[in-house]
Formats: C-alpha cells, structure tokens, sequence
C-alpha cells in the first residue's frame, strides 16, 4: 500500500505539471464535444486526432487521447437526454429515460446525474484500474471465445428486460437488429453477406449510423408528425437540481453500474457499449418501480451513464497490465505509444513508471475537470431546449448527418442513417421500441464470432461451451435466470410486465 | 417534405467534402503544382497509417508540396485501394498498401465476385518497409524450437490451433505458406485484428500465432512468449538467435508484411520518375529513420524494376496462397 502510495505521489507529480494538465484538459473539451456531436463517438475523435499528437511526449500523448476516450462519456448523455440523439453509441440507454425526463422537466436533474454519475464512476474505477490492474488483466485474458460467447448470450436473455412494452414486440425488434447485424464480410469464411456489391458494406452496417437514424432522424421526424407541436419547454434555474427523491434513487444504480461497467470494460470487446445496455436492464429489474422505466425513471440515466464512464478505466486494464487492446480505441492509443517509442508490453508498468502513474493520476485529475466542466455547462445546455423547434430540428439532423459522414467520410453510412431513420419512424408509429435493434446490432456479428471462434477452437464439438469453468459458470447462470422466471411465471400466473398498459403513446409517438 | 429538401443540398455538401482533393490538372505545370493525398486504407493507428506518417513527411520535403494522409477506410482495405485504382493518374493521389493488395483481388476471385480493384491497376512507386513475420508460441507451451513444433504438428494435424488477423488476412497467409511448405495442418481461428490475435495467444485459447516482430517482441522480452522462427530470408536483426524457416529447408515459407507506395496505373513515367527519386531521398531522412526505430519496423528500401520484381513474387505467391487455402466450405 506504502509503495502505491508513494507511486501515485509520483504520478501526480507528473500529472500536475502545467503542461500534463493542460493536455488532460484540451483532452476533456474535446472528449467532450466529440460526446456531444451526435455520430462522432470516442473512436472517430481519437483516430482524428493522433496525428496530432505525434508531436507532443508520450504522457502528453497518452493523457489526451485518454481525456478524449473519458470525456465523451461524459459528453455523450447530454443529446440523448435533450433531444434523443445518442451522442455516441454507449448513450443510446440514456435517450430512453433521458429524454422521458426532460419531457417531464427534469433534463437539469438527469443531466446533472449523469455528470456526477459518471464522476464517481470514473474517480472509483481508476482506483480499481490502480490497485488491481495486474491480476485482472491476466484474469481478462482466461475470457476466450467461448467465455465471451456465454456472456454475449447473458446478454441477449438481457434483451427481454429492456423494454416497457411488450416482450414479443421487443424480442421482434431485437431480432431484427441481430438480422442488421448479419451484413458484411463473414468473418470466419470471408463471404461477402448482403452487400449487393458495395465495397462500403463489407465492414456491415455501423452502430453509429443505425443508432443515430433510429434515434435522432426517427424523432425529428415523429416530433414533425404530430398534431399538436410539442410546447418548448423553459427550464427554471432552480429545477435544474435532481431533488432529494431522486438522488436518494440514483446511489445504488451509480454504485452498480460503477461496479459493472469496470468488470465488462475488462473483457476484450466494445465494453463501454455493452455496459450501459446491461446495467439498464439490471437497473430495471431490481427497480421496486420497473413500470417506470421508459417513462423517466432516474436510475435508468444514473446506471447506465455510471457504467459505460467505468467501462472506460476497465478497458485500460490489459492495455496498460499487457500492452494488448481490449478494443478499437485502446488499440489506437497503443499505437500512440508506439509512435513516442514506448513499446506496451507487460514490462510497461516498471519499465515506464513515470508514465504509467502520470496516466493514472492525470484520470483523478480529469474526471475533476469534468465534473466541473459537465455541470456549469447544465444550465446552458437545458437553454437549447428554448430553441423553438422550426430552427432546432433542421439543425439536429444537418449534425446527425454531418456526425454519421465524419466517423468514415462515408456517404454510404449517410444514407444508412436516413434508411434507418426513416424505419425508426415507422416502427415508432406502430409501437415498437428501438433501443433492442441497438443492441441486436452491436451483439450479432460479436456473438456469432465468439460461438464461431469456439467452434474452431474445438473442432465443432459443443461440450466447448460447459467444459471450461468461466462459460459453464455464466451459462449456468444464464439458464437458472430463465428457469427462475418461468417458475415466478407460472406460479404468479402473471408477470410484472401484464401490469403495465401496453401503449406507450404519450411522449412516444 | 421540407425535411427532405433540407437533407438534399446537405448530402451534396457531403459529397462536395468528399470530393475535394480532386481537381482538374492544368496540363502544363510541372509535377508536382499542388497538395498530394496518400490515401491509407486502414484506420489511423494501424501498420500502414504509422508508416505512412512519416513517409508523408518526408516525401514533402522532397517535393516540397504538402503531402496529406487521408485514411480511408473499409472492408480490410478494399474501399481505400479501389479508390485510388481508379483515381485520376497525375500523381497527386497516391496509395500506401500493405501485402494484402495482393490478397484482396484474389480472395474476391475466388468467391467469384467482380473484383473490387486488380493488381495491375497500380504502378509501384517504392517499397517502404518489409518484416518478415515470426512464429510465436507460449513460453510454458512445450516446443523449443520450429523443429519440435512442426514434427508435433505432424503427428498431431489439425490439433495445434493458431490465431490470426482475420480469414485470408496477413497472418493467415504467413501460417498457411508454412502449413504447405511442412505439409503440416494447423487448425486455424481468425479473429478480427492482429492485436486480438495476440490476446487470444497470450490467454492461452490458440496456440500459435504468426505476428509482426514489434506487436511480439515485447511479449518475449517480458517472458510471457518464445520465437520459433521467422519467414524471412534472413534472420531478424533484433532477434538473431531465431533461425528462419528457409534455414530449416522449408523455403516456401516466406512472407513479410510489407508496406510500398502505389500510384494508379497510367501516371506519366516523368511523374513517376520523381515520386521515385522523393521516396528515395525521403527514406534516407534521419527523421524518417528515427520515426520508423521507433516502430521498431526495419527500412526496406527498392524501388523501380527491383520494387516490382519483389512485388510481383510476393503477389504469385500470396495468391497461390489463397487459392490453396481455397474457399472455406460452408457447412
């Protein structure tokens, strides 16, 4: 303890210097602004701006990219809850109850919480990330296919929890969000699938494009189509506080999410998006009240905004512990450190001491400035809801479309957010949420690698899957999930969800 | 309905972003007049856009025009290289590839669709860098040497497990040219990138794994993996205790990721001739040098008919490689 002590008192000695600091900071702003720009999400803004870091030291390199990676978390739940555009992928959970409480009034609370939410999520996941990176990343790594297959499918059970309406509608939509999934290069054969011949749709259709055409384009366009225009709604200085009745509920969901969104940002795979979409669906189910949920419920923004901030820190951990990405982003900063000359590698922490406590000790400072960013910034971004909406919505879809061309240069992920947006109206008008096409989509071509990967590993033999001890564990869990619900089912005769009336329409449609 | 004429002229605005780099030359003003892309088919942080980086850098000071690198990216590469395939030929849109320009027109033959660019659409400019790949195993697995892993490999075919960067990707290719060369079957895993590659190695769910020395070599310093052997033709500078596979008589089993500067086909040979000299001058640059120390990638410099010799040979090897490895039955 005496040794970690004193290495953080080295990394703040590296992470105080004005130069460190002013480099944490440029990181949170643009963090930031790159969360808040609908479509431009962590990973476009870190692959734009690491050529601009070739010039600067490894730390200042490594403690931006950082900020950026960070700060959109923060960023990413302020159009969600606005407007109902996921700033970025990890906030698409946020748009639900986000949004439904600034309908009601509560954006300042919701935003509120979502920055403190995210603040205790990422101050107590960099102290995890400090004190137990070396054991988890070498835990992380026992996480093979087939372990990663069994948690996938965890997640899909997941599916059934996510949303308010009908479970056969929300299986429908998630089902057909695993078929968007489908498109693009078959991984494991090389298969073009469902191109028609576009180059473009090899890499398949992109969680940014789909997730902003069914949120952003498919509101605007369900917001025009209504009788009565939404009245625009002038937030009051003092309603821009969460009241004691909702701090009081997001404790728990912040604490949860916190501790969920660290163990899944581990595992190798887009953690920070999988997080939030789990840690709603435990939020809801342990919720005294789930027939909130969907309608403004506080803890629906506190977890999933505190967990995919927690994620974060977690995917730092095999890259920092092992020099090995846990994903996309942690790989391009990998490759940052390699451009300063800095091999990653196990042998990072004590070769590089100054950089790896620099780095850990700039996050504490980081997630301050945030924090101190975020919530000043309350009372200006409620403002935007004064926009009347004849000037607000055109300038929400130029950002969506200008966001969704900026991650690839793209035109063809352009109109796939058009596509999508246009079906995310239609499906509204007929009911159906889309959050599960979301998550169908992220999991498809993940879960179907995963089960494929393990089927090679064991030359087809499914005993696979039960035989090795972590992926027998969940699986196990998963099933006595399943059974303890039918049990619940049958014995109660009627599930929680028959309570709830079936038309969502109110702020829905 | 207002909506939709909003969302046309901004799609047009998009395209004209899209469209910028490319403006009509005058005929007459000497090469080069104005900015260069070098377009990089791979997300920035990737192999060819850290090459690419410096050698943008430098190939601007010898020209003495801005040289930009514009990644643009998909399908393994695919959208980056038709792009510049059938880009205008006046030398200010040029291509930084690796090996896989090779791989890709092959595979896509062999599924029969039309290819999305062919080699021949491309004038090489000069070769960049080439590192052969190693053969890289656990340090508690069992094998000592490429000798033990092969005969076992025998004994043994379709149980020792190997990761790779994807299906007919780089690594793919190194391990199948050696699976033929040995007349050895390794069961193979792809996964999606290199770096899960490695992971997948490291956490013990594969067994093999052929990788670029600098993602390995820090492993092996750090204890955690041994080298077997290498696919070059001559050993590796920083690990020179590790025989090649030629050495060991399996001379099939050569292969380097590579990286070379393209221009499309029909760029005037005057062009030509001085894109080749920038380079030259341009990989001579102590910067550059440093930049690619750093990266721990050796400068392989050729250019002209010895660029296109080796890059001819590579190519008919890689796409023996491909068509051997053939389709992936579909069960």
């Amino acid at each position: 303890m005496a040794e970690t002590l004193q290495n953080l008192a080295l990394g703040f000695s590296v992470a105080l210097q004005p130069s460190v600091l002013l480099y944490a900071f440029v990181g949170c702003v643009i963090g930031t602004l790159v969360g808040v720009l609908p479509g431009v999400g962590p990973l476009a803004g870190i692959s734009l701006l690491l050529p601009a870091t070739f010039g600067l030291t490894a730390t200042n390199a490594i403690v931006m990219l950082a900020g950026i990676y960070y700060g959109a978390m923060y960023g990413g739940s302020t159009t969600s809850i606005l407007m109902r555009i996921p700033g970025e992928a990890a906030s698409v959970m946020t748009c639900i109850d986000g949004y439904a409480m600034a309908r009601k009034g509560r954006a300042g609370a919701a935003l509120a919480i979502a920055a403190i939410g995210s603040f205790v999520a990422g101050t107590v996941s960099v102290i995890a990330l400090m004190l137990l990176a070396p054991p988890l990343a070498s835990f992380a790594l026992r996480f093979g296919p087939p372990e990663y297959f069994a948690l996938l499918l965890l997640g899909l059970l997941v599916l059934a929890y996510m949303s308010g309406g009908s479970m056969a509608k929300s299986l429908v939509m998630a089902v057909l969000g695993l078929l968007l999934g489908m498109v693009g290069i078959d991984q494991m054969s090389g298969y073009f699938r469902f191109a028609y011949g576009l180059v473009e749709l090899g890499d398949g259709l992109g969680v940014v494009p789909i997730a902003v055409g069914l949120f952003g384009i498919a509101e605007v366009l369900a917001t025009a189509g209504q009788e009565v225009p939404p009245t625009v709604l002038k937030p009051k200085l003092r309603e821009l506080l969460p009241s004691r009745a909702e701090w009081r509920d997001s404790v728990m969901p912040i604490g949860r999410g916190t501790g969920l969104g660290f163990l899944i940002g581990i595992i190798p795979g887009s953690a920070h998006i999988i997080s939030s979409f789990v840690s709603y669906a435990v939020e809801r189910r342990l919720s005294r009240h789930p027939e909130e949920f969907g309608k403004g419920a506080v803890a629906g923004v506190a977890g999933p905004e505190s967990a995919n901030n927690s994620a974060t820190s977690g995917a730092f951990v095999p890259m920092l512990a092992l020099g090995v990405p846990s994903g996309p982003i942690p790989a391009v900063m990998l490759a940052a450190l390699m451009v300063h000359g800095v091999s990653p590698g196990p042998l990072l922490i004590t070769q590089q001491p100054e950089l790896f406590w620099g780095f850990i000790a700039s996050m504490y400072v980081g997630n301050l400035m945030l924090l101190a960013l975020n919530l000043p910034m309350v009372g200006i971004f409620v403002n935007v809801l004064r926009i009347p909406y004849s000037l607000l919505y055109p300038s929400i879809i130029m950002f969506c479309v200008v966001g969704v061309y900026a991650v690839n240069g793209s035109v063809v992920d352009v109109w796939i957010a058009l596509i999508m947006g246009a079906l995310g109206y239609i499906l509204r008008k007929l009911g159906f949420e889309t959050a599960p096409i979301v998550l169908g989509a992220v999991l498809a071509p993940m879960i179907e690698l995963a089960l494929r990967q393990s089927l090679a590993m064991s030359d087809g033999r499914y005993s696979i899957f039960v035989s090795r001890p972590i992926s027998g564990t969940l699986l196990a869990f998963g099933a006595a999930l399943v059974l303890f619900n039918l049990v619940s089912w049958v014995v109660r005769g009627l599930d929680w969800r028959r309570r709830i009336p079936l038309d969502e329409k109110g702020e829905n449609l | 309905m207002t909506r939709l004429r909003l969302i046309l002229p901004l799609l047009a605005l998009a395209a004209l972003v899209a469209g910028v780099p490319i403006q009509p030359a005058v005929a007459q003003e000497p090469y080069p007049s104005r900015p260069i892309s070098l377009v990089v088919p791979f997300p920035p942080g990737g192999v060819a856009d850290l090459t690419a980086r410096p050698v943008a850098a430098a190939v601007e000071k010898a020209l003495k025009q801005p040289v930009g690198v514009v990644n643009k990216t998909g399908a393994a590469g695919a959208v980056g290289m038709q792009f510049v395939a059938t880009s205008k030929p006046d030398g200010y849109t040029l291509l930084l590839a690796l090996s896989s320009i090779s791989i890709i027109p092959e595979a896509d033959k062999l599924f029969g669709r039309p290819p999305a660019f062919t080699v021949d659409q491309f004038a090489p400019v000069a070769l960049i860098s080439a590192d052969p790949t190693i053969l890289a195993v656990r340090t508690e697995s069992a094998w000592k040497t490429a000798k033990e892993f092969i005969e076992d490999a025998k004994k043994r075919p379709n149980q020792i497990s190997y990761s790779s960067s994807g299906i007919y990707g780089t690594l793919h290719m190194a391990m199948e040219l050696l699976s033929h060369g040995a007349g050895i079957k390794l069961r193979h895993v792809p996964y999606a990138g290199a770096g899960p590659a490695l992971t997948a190695l490291l956490g013990g769910h594969v067994d093999a794994l052929a990788s670029g020395p600098s993602v390995v070599l820090p492993q092996i310093k750090a204890g955690k993996l041994r080298a077997l052997a290498g696919w070059g033709d001559k050993r590796v500078a920083s690990l020179p205790d590790i025989p090649t596979f030629k050495e060991l008589g399996y001379p099939e089993a050569e292969f380097y990721i590579w990286a070379g500067l393209f221009a499309p086909k029909g760029t005037p040979e005057p062009v030509l001739a001085k894109l080749r000299e920038a380079a030259r001058a341009g990989v001579a640059d102590p910067e550059f040098k440093a930049a690619m120390d750093r990266l721990q990638t050796p400068i392989a410099f050729k250019q002209g008919e010895e660029f296109r010799k080796f890059f001819e040979a590579d190519a008919r090897r890689l796409a023996d490689g491909v068509r051997k490895v053939g389709r992936v039955e579909q069960k």
